[in-house]
């Protein structure tokens, strides 16, 4: 069975579609001063679909299947970066200036839209059951237990990632994941170190650099420094993530769902919240 | 009065005429590039660097002695430019009467003085606002040139020629048209009166070809086809109209052999990048490396690395010639570390395959058979579910420069250790839209490390004679000196000098960027050997204190 064959028919049918929907919901239509500040189809399955070829066709050969990057970079945090759909819509459609992203004056308005669409689903599968737990609640359990690591809004520790985006970035599933203790991917800049100096006890951190001769990590205490590999005794990778596994003798089913709940709704940097 | 005024302007204007002839007469530039210089090459005065490869035989082995494995960590920068442009040099600079001429990113190029820096002239093209179909960068990799002219190809597929002294064009000629699908990114080969260059566009569906002008005119002297056309023979190894957008660029310089006035070209993939059944057959000279005839662009022989290529390794690797000793005969031989994972030596007289061996991990061949085509192993077909395969797709090696030290019989190469899941499908060709038929995603996993290496190989057996490795894979080239230092650099922006008899790390610097495809050359500069080093958006000069 051909790949092109049923998913591609699948795909154009659902362009089809999509163009329908674009039609009524008017995208495609609209010039480009005027694009909506959220992408219309977003979550919406037929249209997700239609990304997926589209995106496979248009975009894969450079970004990569996974859309984590092959020639081109890796794409699917760019929503946790700060972008906006405005921005990425224009980005798809325009290209970016003295790059080899290119512009695609075919990608039709609504195609561009349907990518974004299928994007946002490898950075955050869309939840497949109902939200649950109560986010307020949520809130006071990360205060008390993961903003020693993390910061949101401008408040919190350092050693772990800002999860001030992590509603848009992440699905409701890795999520609870990392909560659980599940050291799957240990993203760029958290991967934990220990490195043994000449003198002195052990430095334990998170590596935000490295070459062959040095390495640069955020320590516990929240020291950011370089070390020279070849002046320290030892500079170990561990394998075991500094983020510790929250089971359910630390944080209970209920108590995790309003967690996860209080994270699904931040959305970034609100300038609003007072600390 | 106004007579008298008039009188005074004359005799001020003469004498200052007089003064200039004398000074003149006192300071005469060297006599314009030739091509014998160009054939000599690298001369132990160390007065120049006039072609993409040092010399014809793109050894990239200096013959200077001055910087020393003793001495090499006495480095000390002299300056630094920077392009003040976005993206990266992709370049091998070219020095004459201690003056750099430097391609940048965007098509911006540059003569600056060597001593200091600082320019002297700048020229930069106006590109298309849209439409340009670079796949991999807005980047050139270097100058040709001859007499008073320095040639440049350009992101919109025309070869310029400059005014050496000024920057300014002196005729400016299309190769093909960058709308569907041509860009052009190569050094310019000069060869006696003649600029030799190709087109990129592997990627676009593209017939990719290498054309020949008149240096002096810039009037095209030859084409060879790179995919040959109806009655041509090979053209039955393209199914059906597939010929016609089949790809089969050439961006990366080749070499040239003056006792036989051939030159040797690596020519790109054939394209849909990943999809089989668009293009049956062998797909030639797509993946191969073809010997031409200098003067007439006939060819001689053809050696196809990869037939009928569905991962994308281009073999547009740098060819580099040499006169080695292989089974107690001397051979006339090009050496080539192929995208696909094999090493090869072949002979250049007939392009047959002396030896060939892999110099990374590669699963989709067993060897190279006495008939000189791969051994396929099953499994490496790109489909609708993916399948896995090593090398990936930027491959074992690619276009940054390899070298060779002649005085060891070595031939060094940064080579990279990545698989990759290869997908395909069919595409629909629309002009000057991307053509591949598919996508990769690396692997990464711990069965499966990426890292790259630095590797010291033997031409003559394949076998390795030592290995510096990389935390990942390095897009450097490479640079030999007579005194026994390679310089390369990794992948985290080290500019790296090393032993070149026994691998050993002898000195570094962190430049902030990486040598991506990029050479450092060495030079003589008011009896100083310098070494000059793009990387990023920069070039910097090295010398030993003074």
């Amino acid at each position: 069975m051909k790949w092109t064959g049923p998913a591609l028919t699948v795909a154009w049918l659902c362009v089809a579609g999509g163009t329908f929907l674009a039609a009524q919901n008017s995208p495609a239509n609209l010039p480009i001063q005027g694009v909506p500040d959220k992408n219309p189809f977003e979550g919406d399955p037929a249209a997700i679909q239609a990304g997926l070829g589209l995106f496979r066709v248009r975009c894969a050969d450079c970004h990569g299947m996974d859309a984590r990057g092959v020639r081109g970079p890796d794409i699917t945090q760019v929503w946790a970066s700060g972008r906006t759909d405005p921005g990425l819509f224009r980005t798809v459609k325009f290209g970016v200036p003295n790059t080899e992203m290119p512009s695609n004056p075919r990608i039709l308005d609504h195609e561009a839209w349907q990518i974004l669409a299928y994007l946002r689903t490898l950075a955050a599968p869309a939840p497949t059951d109902p939200p649950r737990g109560n986010a307020q609640n949520g809130e006071k359990i990360f205060r008390a237990n993961c903003a020693g690591c993390h910061r949101v809004n401008a408040a919190g520790g350092r050693l772990g990632p800002d999860l001030s985006r992590v509603g848009v970035a992440r699905a409701r599933d890795a999520i609870v994941r990392r909560i659980r203790g599940s050291t799957e991917q240990m993203g760029s800049g958290y991967e934990p170190v220990t490195i043994t100096p000449a003198a002195g006890p052990p430095i334990y951190g998170v590596k935000k650099n490295e070459d062959l001769f040095s390495v640069q990590i955020m320590d516990t205490r929240e020291r950011i420094q370089g070390y020279e590999k070849d002046k320290m005794k030892a500079v170990v990778n561990d394998t075991k993530s500094a983020m510790p596994a929250f089971g359910v003798d630390r944080l209970s089913e209920s108590d995790l769902d309003d967690v996860v709940r209080y994270l699904q709704s931040l959305r970034g940097f609100d300038p609003a919240v007072r600390q | 009065m106004r007579a008298a005024i008039a009188r005074f302007a004359r005799v001020v204007l003469l004498a200052s005429y007089a003064g200039a002839l004398v000074l003149t007469a006192q300071q005469a530039p060297p006599p314009l590039v030739t091509s014998q210089e160009i054939l000599d090459g690298l001369k132990p005065d160390g007065s120049r660097w006039l072609t993409f490869g040092g010399n014809y035989n793109n050894q990239r082995h200096s013959p200077l002695t001055q910087i020393t494995p003793a001495n090499v960590n006495r480095l000390v920068p002299q300056w630094t430019f920077q392009t003040g442009t976005l993206g990266n040099f992709e370049t091998t600079t070219l020095l004459r009467d201690n003056v750099l001429y430097a391609t940048g990113p965007l098509n911006v190029a540059w003569a600056l003085d060597a001593r200091t820096g600082r320019q002297i002239w700048r020229y930069r093209r106006e590109l298309p606002e849209t439409g340009l179909t670079a796949c991999c960068g807005l980047v050139n990799r270097g100058f040709g040139v001859l007499g008073d002219k320095l040639f440049m190809t350009t992101l919109d597929a025309h070869l310029l020629a400059l005014d050496i002294k000024t920057g300014a064009v002196v005729w400016d000629v299309t190769l093909e048209d960058y709308k569907i699908g041509y860009a052009s990114t190569i050094a310019p080969l000069v060869v006696k009166d003649k600029v030799i260059v190709g087109v990129a566009g592997g990627e676009f569906g593209i017939r990719g070809f290498i054309d020949a002008y008149e240096t002096q005119t810039g009037k095209r002297a030859w084409r060879f086809y790179t995919i040959p056309g109806p009655g041509e023979p090979g053209h039955n190894t393209w199914a059906g109209d597939s010929w016609k957008i089949g790809g089969a660029g050439v961006w990366v310089t080749g070499a040239y052999d003056p006792e036989q006035n051939l030159v040797f070209y690596g020519i790109g993939n054939p394209g849909p990048d990943y999809h089989s059944e668009s293009r049956e057959g062998d797909n030639l000279y797509s993946d191969s490396l073809v010997a031409l005839d200098a003067d007439t662009g006939k060819l001689r022989w053809y050696y196809q690395f990869t037939p009928h290529d569905l991962h994308d390794w281009d073999a547009t690797q740098v060819p580099v010639l040499a006169d080695i000793p292989i089974g107690g005969q001397p051979r006339k031989v090009v050496m080539f570390a192929n995208r696909n994972g094999f090493y090869y030596t072949l002979d250049r007289t007939t392009g047959k395959v002396i030896m060939a061996k892999p110099f990374v991990t590669t699963t989709w061949a067993k060897e190279i058979g006495s008939d000189g085509r791969p051994m396929l192993l099953p499994g490496h077909k790109p489909d609708e579910k993916g399948e896995v395969t090593c090398p990936d797709i930027t491959g074992a090696t690619n276009f940054w420069p390899p070298a060779y030290d002649p005085s060891t019989r070595t031939f060094f190469v940064n080579a990279r250790e990545v698989c990759a899941t290869f997908y395909s499908w069919k595409p629909e060709y629309i002009p000057g839209e991307r053509f591949t038929g598919g996508a990769a995603q690396r692997v990464i996993s711990p069965d499966s490390p990426v890292y790259g290496a630095l590797r010291a190989i033997d031409p003559a057996t394949g076998n390795l004679k030592w290995e510096f490795r990389y935390l990942n894979p390095s897009t450097a080239g490479l640079l030999t000196t007579a005194s026994g230092v390679i310089f390369s650099g990794d992948s985290e922006g080290n500019l790296l000098a090393l032993d070149s008899r026994k691998g050993t790390l002898l000195w570094r610097y962190q430049l902030g960027a990486t040598m991506h495809g990029t050479s450092p050359i060495t030079y003589m500069l008011d009896g100083r050997q310098h070494v000059l080093v793009p990387a990023g958006t920069t070039l910097t000069a090295w010398a030993l204190p003074q």
